[in-house]
């Protein structure tokens, strides 16, 4: 197991830099689950993220400022144009009010009376515009002897329709735990194709030395035995990598591991995980450069990533992006990690792509280890 | 002026036969901006079509709702809901007791909503009226294009402007003996080192802006996304980036480690702040403006992204100054570390 122990020894001798990518892709995978929860759709109403300044304080400012709270969120805001046009452009804000001075006044004369930042674009302009037009409009109906009965207003406002679901799909069953998973194991199917290609690639890079190359082809050591080796050394490395990201979710998450199905997440990610592995064993045996592996490294994870729905779900990308994107199997990993299933039988085929994947990687890097051995 | 020139077109042909150079600085933004467009391209032009509502034949409902310029209205009986709202035919499905129906939750469906209850409110607030009220609008509105996507566009520029980095760590490492073969014979001759590494960064930052441009052409004309307005700032902030990259690649350089971990350590640590200020989401950018503001006013990819878009879509230039001047700060300092580092520096063998 000479060549087992030095791959071992070769990795342990770059252990800063491997800690240190491991380390800044765990928080960048953090971060990104972290804010999924907060992602996901809410059920039926859509509410708007809205700023209010209120400059007339008016009983009528603050009815209508009432009304809208209770309608969406309220988002802080500062009276600076350019700092509204900012949250508006960021899409941190779907809409900001600026209630004048003189509101009261110019409600009654039927002028325009609220200044509102948006994007006409977008139908979230549509629903705020509605909301203020309705609340001024019935304010206006109830104006009598000089004063607004918002009372009646607010009465009136409480009313509302019955709304009913029809069900397709299960999409709505999501828990903020589930999405956390969602996130966290699709963004960590990015992380892994990213730190294998690179830090094995980079342990690599000293076995593909040709000094010890030439050393290593006048040895007796047999061809197979050595791939097969190196192959367990890589193996060692990648699932220390896929352990920490493992272990790492399930100690965030803890008790709540039993409310979703789990093993789905597991078997996926591991299975994932010796597809890329492949992956990697043949890029390492195509390539010697040490830079084409770093770019491969960067290019495979993050363009398989942006079309295969690590960054955006599957169902908004383009019909063409997706054919493309099932010639990797990060395409069958993302789509098994979004589904909602209850048993893996349900997902065999998208685990059987991922494998046959694995062995054609597997194959082919044996194909160009012997051809680089004849040379 | 000579050797200058001399050194620049030595290093100039030196970074260019150096494959990665050429793949990570030009090769690889372009790459980048491609995955982007097609994960992104389709979303980031919202555009509102009118509303469809499905409602019973001959529903009373429907001359109301007739009214409304942003609703168009369909009959549709009950039995051919499911496969309606299935091909996307109708948003939401009113009946004639105003019960809404709807297959999934959505802005759409919340403006449906909103316009059927306040036919019921209106009922309820009992008040007469003539209709006229309604068509008053109380609202002054100012347009402000919404377009977060493009921060992930306005950071993958200023990441790719901080790119002379690679060629800062190849500058640094052409100057040390122990680091490599070249670097010995430059410090056993009387060649000015300053000199040298001078003509190195300005090589560096000259292909950079190379690149910059190039794939700012490609942005600009194939993926026909149009991202500057303002020409002459948006020019200074990506110019500042290219320096910075460079520097920085010079302060990597120095350090005495592995060119392949160098290299590492530089895509590391431009992608991490890049990751910060957006590039793959502009949500984790909201997220670290709304938790840790600082760093996004400290993290000189946020500062260029944030100034680009400013700039560009907002007709901004208040924290234009303010990252100037981080900017130059950082260049500052890492240059005089990298200088300490650097000078006098003799080897007692090799």
């Amino acid at each position: 197991m000479t060549v087992y122990k030095y791959f071992i020894k070769v990795a342990l001798k770059n252990k800063w830099i491997i800690i240190m990518y491991i380390t800044i892709f765990f928080v960048m995978t953090l971060l990104n689950s972290t804010d999924a929860m907060k992602r996901e759709e809410s059920f039926v109403e859509t509410r708007l993220n809205i700023g209010i300044i209120d400059k007339s304080m008016s009983e009528l400012s603050s009815g209508l400022r009432e009304y809208l709270e209770k309608e969406n969120n309220i988002v802080d805001i500062l009276e600076d144009e350019e700092y509204i046009k900012e949250q508006i452009f960021l899409e941190i804000a779907d809409a900001v009010i600026i209630i004048p001075e003189d509101f009261d006044q110019k409600v009654v004369n039927k002028k325009e009376a609220i200044l509102i930042y948006k994007d006409d674009r977008k139908p979230q302009a549509l629903q705020i515009e509605n909301q203020v037009n309705k609340f001024l409009a019935f304010a206006n109906i109830t104006y009598k002897d000089g004063r607004f009965e918002l009372e009646d207003v607010k009465e009136a406002l409480n009313e509302s329709v019955e709304v009913q679901l029809l069900s397709s799909g299960d999409s709505y069953a999501r828990t903020g735990v589930d999405s956390w998973f969602r996130f966290y194991y699709k963004f960590t199917g990015y992380v892994i194709i990213g730190v294998y290609i690179a830090i094995i690639g980079l342990v690599m890079s000293d076995f593909r030395d040709k000094n010890v190359d030439n050393r290593r082809k006048i040895s007796s050591k047999r061809f197979l035995d050595f791939n097969k080796e190196m192959y367990l050394g890589q193996l060692t490395l990648a699932a220390a990598v896929t352990a920490v990201f493992i272990v790492a979710s399930m100690l965030i998450m803890g008790k709540k591991l039993g409310e979703v199905y789990y093993i789905k997440y597991l078997v996926n990610l591991i299975v994932f995980s010796f597809s890329i592995l492949c992956l990697t064993f043949l890029i390492s045996n195509i390539t010697r450069n040490k830079y084409a592996i770093t770019a491969l490294s960067t290019v495979l994870s993050l363009g398989t990533s942006f079309i295969s729905g690590v960054m955006v779900p599957q169902e908004l990308l383009g019909d063409k992006v997706l054919a493309i994107a099932k010639f990797f199997p990060m395409y069958y990993f993302v789509k098994i990690n979004d589904s909602m299933i209850k048993s893996l039988l349900e997902v065999r085929y998208e685990l059987f792509m991922q494998l046959l994947f694995a062995v054609v990687f597997l194959l082919i890097g044996l194909i160009f280890s012997k051809r680089a051995q004849k040379a | 002026m000579s050797h200058f020139i001399r050194n620049c077109i030595y290093q100039g042909k030196n970074l260019f036969r150096e494959g990665s150079y050429t793949f990570w600085v030009i090769l690889y933004p372009i790459i980048l901006a491609t995955f982007f467009y097609a994960a992104f391209g389709g979303m980031m032009d919202p555009s509102f079509e009118d509303l469809k509502v499905g409602v019973e034949e001959n529903s009373g409902i429907t001359h109301v709702l007739e009214e409304i310029d942003f609703i168009n209205i369909y009959e549709v009986s009950k039995d051919e809901l499911v496969q309606k709202f299935e091909n996307d035919e109708i948003d939401a499905f009113v009946d004639d007791n105003l019960n809404l129906t709807v297959n999934k939750s959505g802005i759409n469906q919340t403006i449906i909503k909103e316009v059927v209850e306040q036919i019921k409110q209106t009922i309820k607030l009992n008040r007469p009226i003539d209709g006229s009220e309604f068509s008053v609008s109380y609202v002054l509105g100012r347009d402000q294009e919404s377009n977060s996507l493009t921060v992930i566009f306005y950071s993958l520029i200023a990441m790719v402007s901080t790119y002379g980095v690679f060629a800062g760590v190849e500058t640094a490492s052409l100057i040390q003996a122990n680091l490599s073969n070249i670097a010995i014979r430059i410090n056993s001759t009387p060649l000015k080192k300053q000199n040298f590494l001078i003509a190195g960064v300005m090589v560096s930052l000259l292909l950079n802006l190379f690149a910059n441009a190039a794939l700012l052409l490609f942005i600009n004309y194939i993926l026909k996304i149009h991202l500057f307005n303002n020409i002459k700032y948006s020019t200074i902030i990506i110019l500042l980036g290219n320096l910075f990259g460079v520097i920085l690649g010079i302060f990597i350089g120095v350090s005495n480690k592995k060119s392949s971990t160098k290299t590492l350590m530089a895509i590391a640590i431009t992608l991490l702040l890049s990751f910060f200020s957006g590039m793959m989401g502009p949500w984790i950018k909201v997220m670290i403006d709304k938790h840790v503001p600082f760093l996004s006013r400290v993290n000189p990819i946020s500062i260029m992204s944030n100034n680009l878009y400013r700039i560009n879509f907002l007709g901004s230039t208040k924290s234009l100054g303010e990252g100037v001047i981080i900017l130059i700060g950082y260049c500052i300092m890492l240059l005089f570390a990298s200088y300490l580092f650097l000078r006098r520096k003799s080897y007692d063998s090799i």
